[in-house]
């Protein structure tokens, strides 16, 4: 283990140029095409984008968790407190996953053990990381729980007897028992209720804050990200098309895409008589375009769209834009 | 146009996308090979074979193979591989129409006690449990009795005992597909019960349904061989099991006419069960990675 | 007839081995022509349910449902129902058939019903259904498989549109969609809604989608309506305090300064065997003794405006 120093590396995550490909019968599936973000000690970064965006294939790159064939993680740097993950070994890289970068997933009904108590689900994580005796770790266990909100006394129960908000706040415990540096967290509320959805935002804010741990949150919903996010990327076909502060993002979105997505939201505050979605589809990532991945569906395209993939713009400090026409000023 | 094309080349892809996981299981592959050449022996029977199976010559009784009897010649001076020949038609047709007989059963039986479920479906599935209790051998063996000798009759026999087997993998699929959205959504449509299980339901649990049909037909030519070799089947026929049957009183001086039918029902089997295993893969990817 | 349909004392029970469960439990209400009801509730509040025992999917346990002023609770004749009333259904991945092509899912219920003469013009209505959905005629021979869930659920509509039916149930038909792709099946229907004067009842968990789409709005809990209003009012002036947290509990894609910590407590249990009296209160912070005893009656507290609680009148200050 090296000797933790946030002063001197204040950036806890830095992905760069991340590249991964899927190689299917149909041909190549481009997943991730040069991603690049960076996440300090307590910040959220918000991935946002539709089905298939590349959102959770980004997430497992991290983990290195790509299921490797058919996946590939053909170029890229993964800096994990300066460290780069895609370079270190088998046995290292599982001291860290669940240790210093645990995974939350969207399916709470699913990701936890059913043969198995809550109480040794969160116990058995912390005795593969940190040499506690087994009564300590079913201490650490019932500690956990309290954390989340679910009484102590529950720890002996099994995942079936627990409602699915209740499921997520265990998984939320697994995810926390060795108290990580960095969380990522996969659609973690897609499958519960709204009421429900609240508490658990709720919850997972309140720790992030109290633990100043780093937490990538992946989501296709822009309003759990102005809930909790501070930073956000926004997807598209395995492209990051803007990315900046949540700020840059609510206040003064730049991509066309961007921009699409905030109007094909039915608004509760506004009352409009007809949406207006984004025409089209996203592009088979097995056969992405030439040029700019969201050109086919953008009602500013121009000429120039379709020669190659546009470079990211720097618009404010901060602020990057992956589009041609807002490097021209037209984005506005 | 071209998209026009594109669809018609994907909608022939999810056969391809079968066969292709099919060709690459090399047991699979072999067992297909066997199973082709066993089926086309069956139909040229009339061609391969050297002499009738019925046509007895006592001046060569016993002959071990050569070269005008390959597998030799049994104690009546038959010539053991025209017979072993010509009994891969009579194995065949028995295990295809028997199979055929109890999918059909299995399949309707099965279909309606898993989409109706409740008091029916306690009633098929407890009564199919009874026949299952039974050894598939026993019960072949009693109805085949209680009706009488010969191919028809084991037949019958072969189908009744295995039409269990069918109507659980078909009320089991049933179960899984019935809760499908679109078959509410045929409900809400209007399409008739019927309607509902053969468009709706039984497309969708075919693949199940073939293979356990491949791996059925193995069972079945194992059965009518065990049942010709009881005396059950027709003796004037040259049935793999009454073949063996016949030769096991001279197992100790003339082996080969005990070993080549046996051979025959082996390879026969085989075949079927690598095939179907293969195929069960191959329809079915997310079982096997 | 103004209404379309007519609810009353609908109930819904199922037996489960722990005891009944209540799935819908004695609703009335109408919808007039032309018009979309909104359902609103939490999973397992029985929308889905509520949906499905109207247009006789399921058999209603009590109660009845009038179709045009007609009783078609007890009618034998469901097939000929099934011309006036169609659902489209939530998951465009499962609801339609792997094994039958986008010509053969939407010809289906013209080949039942017996509605075209000849596979000519059966073609010829499946074209124009096609195109009425937006559905580029060159998927007639695809495969679901072969399509996007937009797509998909563009056939489950043309499917619906088939027999040309009066009244619609849609069952969350946009929630397994992309917020892009919602947009356009969203708009589809109030297109067909105007043009063909469909009536329907658009059941769904998102109360940004059921604002946008609906005139009334109905919030259901544990198989019981909590409140029932135009959909503008719901937003201006929600009354019953479980609406209320709902409403709080949307996550918006605005960015808000400070952080309203108001939340429900608990979880939404289901319904089986429930206890008289408000089945809110548990959660409710308002919950006084009288709301454990006694189920509150649904009560018009503004005109149009119809709320089930003890307390509305002190916690609105009404």
């Amino acid at each position: 283990m090296s000797v933790k120093n946030p002063d001197m590396r204040p950036e806890l995550l830095q992905v760069k140029d991340l590249v991964i490909q899927y190689e299917t019968s149909d041909g190549i599936v481009k997943a991730v095409n040069g991603v690049n973000f960076s996440l300090r000690e307590g910040e959220t970064l918000g991935l946002v984008g539709e089905t298939g965006a590349g959102k959770t294939t980004t997430a497992l790159g991290i983990m290195r968790l790509v299921p490797d064939p058919p996946g590939r993680i053909v170029s890229g740097q993964v800096f994990f407190e300066g460290k780069d993950l895609l370079k270190e070994n088998k046995v290292q890289m599982r001291a860290h996953r669940g240790k210093d970068i645990s995974m939350i997933f969207q399916d709470p009904m699913t990701s936890l053990n059913p043969v198995l108590t809550v109480g040794d689900q969160i116990a058995e994580v912390v005795r593969i990381h940190e040499k506690l005796s087994r009564a300590d770790a079913i201490k650490r266990a019932a500690e956990m729980l309290q954390i989340v909100g679910i009484p102590a006394e529950r720890m002996n129960e099994y995942p079936h007897q627990f409602s699915g908000g209740m499921k997520q706040r265990v998984v939320i415990a697994i995810a926390l028992a060795c108290s990580p540096k960095l969380i990522i967290a996969d659609e973690p509320t897609t499958a519960l209720d709204v009421t429900i959805q609240a508490q658990v935002l709720d919850l997972i804010h309140n720790i992030q804050q109290k633990y100043q741990t780093g937490m990538l949150m992946i989501t296709h919903d822009l309003g759990v990200v102005a809930e909790i996010c501070s930073k956000v990327a926004i997807m598209y076909a395995g492209y990051i098309v803007e990315y900046g502060s949540i700020e840059d993002i609510f206040e003064d979105p730049r991509h066309p895409y961007t921009k699409g997505l905030f109007g094909a939201l039915p608004n509760l505050k506004k009352k409009v008589h007809r949406l207006s979605p984004i025409d089209g589809m996203m592009p088979d990532p097995a056969n992405l375009p030439q040029g700019c991945p969201f050109e086919p569906r953008c009602p500013h395209r121009t000429e120039s769209c379709t020669q190659k993939v546009p470079e990211g713009i720097e618009v404010t400090p901060g602020h990057m834009v992956r589009c041609i026409c807002c490097a021209q000023g037209g984005g506005k | 146009m071209s998209e026009n094309i594109q669809i018609q080349a994907r909608k022939r892809s999810q056969f391809i996308e079968v066969w292709r996981r099919l060709c690459r299981n090399r047991l699979a592959v072999l067992g297909m090979i066997l199973l082709v050449v066993i089926v086309l022996v069956a139909i040229f029977a009339d061609v391969i074979a050297p002499y009738p199976y019925d046509f007895q010559d006592y001046s060569s009784v016993f002959l071990g193979p050569c070269l005008q009897h390959p597998f030799g010649t049994d104690n009546f001076g038959r010539d053991i591989f025209s017979r072993v020949v010509y009994g891969t038609r009579i194995s065949l047709r028995i295990a295809f129409i028997s199979l055929a007989g109890s999918a059909l059963v299995g399949c309707i039986v099965g279909a309606i006690a898993g989409f109706f479920g409740g008091i029916i479906d306690a009633i098929i599935m407890r009564f199919c449990d009874i026949m299952m209790a039974i050894p598939r051998m026993v019960m072949a063996i009693s109805i085949a009795t209680t009706l009488g000798p010969g191919l028809t009759n084991a037949m019958i026999a072969i189908a009744i005992s295995s039409v269990p087997n069918f109507a659980r993998v078909v009320r089991a699929s049933t179960l899984t597909v019935k809760d499908q959205e679109y078959v509410e959504a045929a409900q809400s449509i209007g399409c008739s019960t019927a309607r509902i299980i053969r468009k709706y339901i039984f497309p969708n649990i075919l693949a199940p349904i073939i293979v356990q049909a491949t791996l059925g037909v193995g069972t079945a030519i194992i059965l009518a061989a065990s049942l010709s070799f009881l005396g059950l089947g027709d003796p004037l026929v040259p049935e793999w099991g009454a073949m063996v049957s016949a030769a096991r009183s001279y197992i100790r001086d003339y082996p080969h006419m005990i070993a080549f039918p046996g051979l025959a029902i082996m390879l026969s089997v085989l075949s079927l069960n690598l095939f179907g295993d293969g195929l069960r893969d191959a329809l079915d990817p997310k079982l096997k990675k | 007839m103004e209404e379309l349909i007519q609810v009353k004392n609908l109930k819904k029970y199922f037996d489960t081995p722990r005891g009944k469960l209540h799935a819908v439990d004695d609703l009335s209400f109408t919808i007039s022509h032309g018009q979309t009801l909104g359902v609103v509730g939490e999973s397992g509040c029985g929308k889905s349910t509520l949906g499905r025992v109207i247009i006789r999917l399921l058999d209603p346990t009590d109660g009845t449902v009038l179709f045009e002023g007609k009783d078609i609770t007890r009618s034998k004749d469901i097939k000929s129902l099934r011309r006036n009333l169609q659902m489209i259904f939530q998951d465009p991945y499962s609801s339609l058939n792997p094994r039958m092509s986008v010509s053969e899912i939407i010809s289906e219920p013209l080949i039942v019903h017996h509605l075209c003469r000849g596979s000519a013009e059966i073609e010829a209505r499946t074209r124009q259904l096609m195109d009425t959905v937006g559905l580029a005629s060159r998927f007639i021979n695809a495969y679901p498989h072969e399509m996007d869930g937009g797509r998909r659920q563009r056939i489950g509509i043309a499917r619906a549109l088939a027999l040309n039916p009066k009244f619609i149930v849609c069952d969350e038909p946009v929630s397994a969609l992309d917020v892009s792709i919602q947009a356009q099946i969203l708009n589809l229907m109030q297109d067909l809604q105007e043009s063909m004067g469909f009536t329907y009842m658009f059941i769904t968990h998102n109360l940004s989608v059921v604002k946008h789409i609906s005139t009334d709005i109905m919030v259901m809990y544990l198989g019981m309506m909590v409140e029932k209003c135009p959909a503008d009012e719901l937003f201006e002036r929600t009354l019953h305090p479980y609406s209320k947290a709902l409403l709080a509990a949307i996550p918006e894609p605005t960015l808000k300064k400070d952080r309203q910590a108001k939340l429900l407590r608990g979880e939404i249990v289901s319904p089986i065997e429930p206890k008289p009296g408000c089945r809110f209160a548990a959660r409710c912070e308002f919950a006084g003794p009288a709301c454990f005893e006694r189920t509150p009656d649904l009560e018009e507290v503004l005109p149009g405006h119809y709320v089930a609680c003890h307390r509305v009148n002190e916690i609105n200050q009404l």
